[in-house]
């Protein structure tokens, strides 16, 4: 290990530790100098995780959202060069700190991912009539084996709390009232419509339709575990409805069948 | 490898705060200066942000993450990412610090200073030609501004940033504030820094604010104050064609503020010149 390389990594881990001896031969003149940088350290990436966090912080208040992100550069210190990824296990932290309150954990993922969203590849989404012409003479076998691609920066998970009312409400500064679970299983789709991540809740047929899409399950597979999972025929017609809505909405970049694979950039 | 014309001017930092005077109007500066990160995203409103600034002025790509100082190497994403950026904006040049931000493990998002010595000038010698050829363009490197010195160092840093330049082609983009800061700290005179400059070698000048104190604290969040309009003025009539820019990064004002302190740095730089040619 060449000297630098020593200076380098006993520095960092007096920045990361205030516990951790300071270098040999550094007097209190360094020392000082030392804490300006471990100050900064934190504060930076606390400031960085309330900026991104912003409702969270709302949610569970100021004192205990300082406790989380703390806790959270001790558990995650940022490996990253950008440091827009310093938050992206902080949903996981959450989910763990504030376990009896899981509308913490669904906050903080559903503003992590509108975080991901903004700056997600660009794309055109497959049209609805790009997407008819594509599949009009398609056989059952075909649509059987059609697996789909969506928009860079889509996202899903199954949630407990009304996300749509509690981010509403969480806009408000002064934000005080308790929002209350679903009374159903609902699942939160969030993606970009343009330039701007958008979110809403469906179903939990349709979070389980999509997330099997999403994992490259074929439409075919994906028709044949909502028949499973809800004991009705009508699978495949309302995977079809729901497809449909898909297109519409823009979340479809490709779609990727036996015999091609086609986008909205390549018709 | 593509070299750094000089050019003469005075601009901004482009901050979010001021994106809708920047795409909307006609702003009185010479170009901008972005935070070449905040940018190396792989899509969405920030790029397309700057391509209508772009379109309309130069802008400087400006790091924080190269961390051309650490002895681990550069980091191979961050690189790839940034010369996709560079391609994509030509912009007048690409610039960073010279510091260290990580280790292999981790990262710390702050300019960490380096032991002043041959092993490290090495170390950042070879960083700086790879982040080069694979740019295919010679960079900037900005002076830091620091809170402690090491025990070992062997030179000034001055002296370090003048060797460095010589070895590699590099560029340097002195920023004033950082010399009147780390002068403070260390006790040096910032004068001698300015004289120990290559002065052919500068191609742009900061200016920014700081907090006062036992130490010193490069905040970026206030305007310039007199100390540093004084270095300035001593700096940029020796100085060849530049460009002088203003540096906000927190308690950004509106734009208006920072015109009026960017018509100072004009005026100064007029004045100097004149004065310097007699």
């Amino acid at each position: 290990m060449t000297q630098l390389l020593r200076t380098q990594n006993d520095f960092l881990a007096c920045l990361l530790d205030e516990d951790a001896p300071l270098p040999f031969g550094w007097d209190a003149r360094q020392a000082s100098g030392m804490a300006v940088y471990r100050n900064a350290y934190r504060t930076r990436l606390i400031d960085v995780l309330r900026d991104t966090f912003e409702r969270t912080a709302r949610l569970v208040g100021d004192d205990a959202f300082l406790q989380a992100a703390t806790h959270h550069l001790i558990t995650y210190p940022p490996t990253n060069w950008t440091i827009d990824l310093a938050g992206e296990e902080f949903p996981h932290t959450c989910a763990q700190l504030f376990a009896n309150d899981p509308d913490v954990g669904e906050v903080a993922w559903l503003e992590w991912q509108m975080h991901c969203a903004f700056t997600a590849a660009d794309g055109e989404p497959l049209t609805l009539a790009d997407f008819a012409a594509e599949t009009a003479d398609f056989d059952t076998e075909q649509w059987d084996e059609l697996r789909f691609e969506l928009m860079p920066g889509t996202a899903l998970r199954p949630i407990t709390y009304d996300l749509v009312t509690l981010w509403g409400a969480l806009a408000d500064p002064l934000w005080a009232s308790p929002v209350e679970k679903l009374l159903e299983p609902k699942w939160v789709l969030l993606w970009r419509e343009g330039e701007q991540p958008t979110f809403g809740l469906v179903s939990e047929t349709e979070g389980l339709a999509l997330a099997g899409l999403q994992q490259g399950g074929t439409f075919g597979k994906v028709c044949a575990a909502l028949m499973n999972h809800f004991k009705t025929d009508d699978a495949a017609a309302k995977a079809g409805a729901m497809l449909l809505n898909w297109l519409e909405l823009g979340m479809v970049r490709r779609i990727h069948s036996s015999r091609q694979s086609t986008s909205k950039d390549q018709l | 490898m593509r070299d750094v014309a000089a050019f003469g001017g005075f601009g901004l930092g482009l901050r979010r705060d001021h994106y809708r005077d920047f795409l909307t109007g006609d702003v009185a500066v010479d170009f901008v200066e972005v935070i070449s990160e905040n940018f190396m995203v792989d899509g969405g409103r920030p790029l397309r942000v700057l391509e209508q600034v772009r379109a309309k002025l130069p802008v400087i790509l400006h790091g924080v993450s190269l961390s051309v100082g650490s002895a681990h190497g550069l980091d191979d994403d961050h690189l790839v990412r940034l010369k996709a950026l560079a391609d994509r904006i030509e912009p007048l040049w690409v610039s960073d610090h010279l510091c260290w931000t990580r280790t292999s493990a981790h990262n710390s998002h702050d300019l960490l200073p380096l032991p002043l010595t041959r092993a490290a000038m090495d170390v950042v010698c070879n960083n700086v030609d790879r982040a080069q050829e694979t740019l295919g363009r010679a960079m900037l490197f900005e002076n830091p501004s620091s809170y402690l010195t090491f025990p070992e160092d062997e030179m000034t840093e001055w002296e370090f940033l003048a060797e460095m330049s010589r070895r590699t082609g590099c560029y340097l983009l002195l920023d004033i504030n950082n010399i009147y800061v780390s002068a403070c700290n260390h006790g040096f005179d910032p004068e001698a820094y300015l004289a120990g400059m290559p002065a052919d070698r500068v191609r742009q000048i900061h200016l920014a604010g700081h907090t006062p104190g036992d130490i010193v604290i490069d905040t970026h969040d206030r305007p310039v104050c007199d100390a540093v309009w004084h270095l300035y003025e001593a700096a940029i009539g020796k100085l060849g064609e530049v460009a002088v820019m203003i540096e906000r990064d927190d308690a950004i004002p509106p734009l208006a503020h920072l015109l009026t302190e960017l018509d100072r740095a004009r005026m100064i730089a007029a004045t100097a010149r004149v004065e310097w040619a007699a």
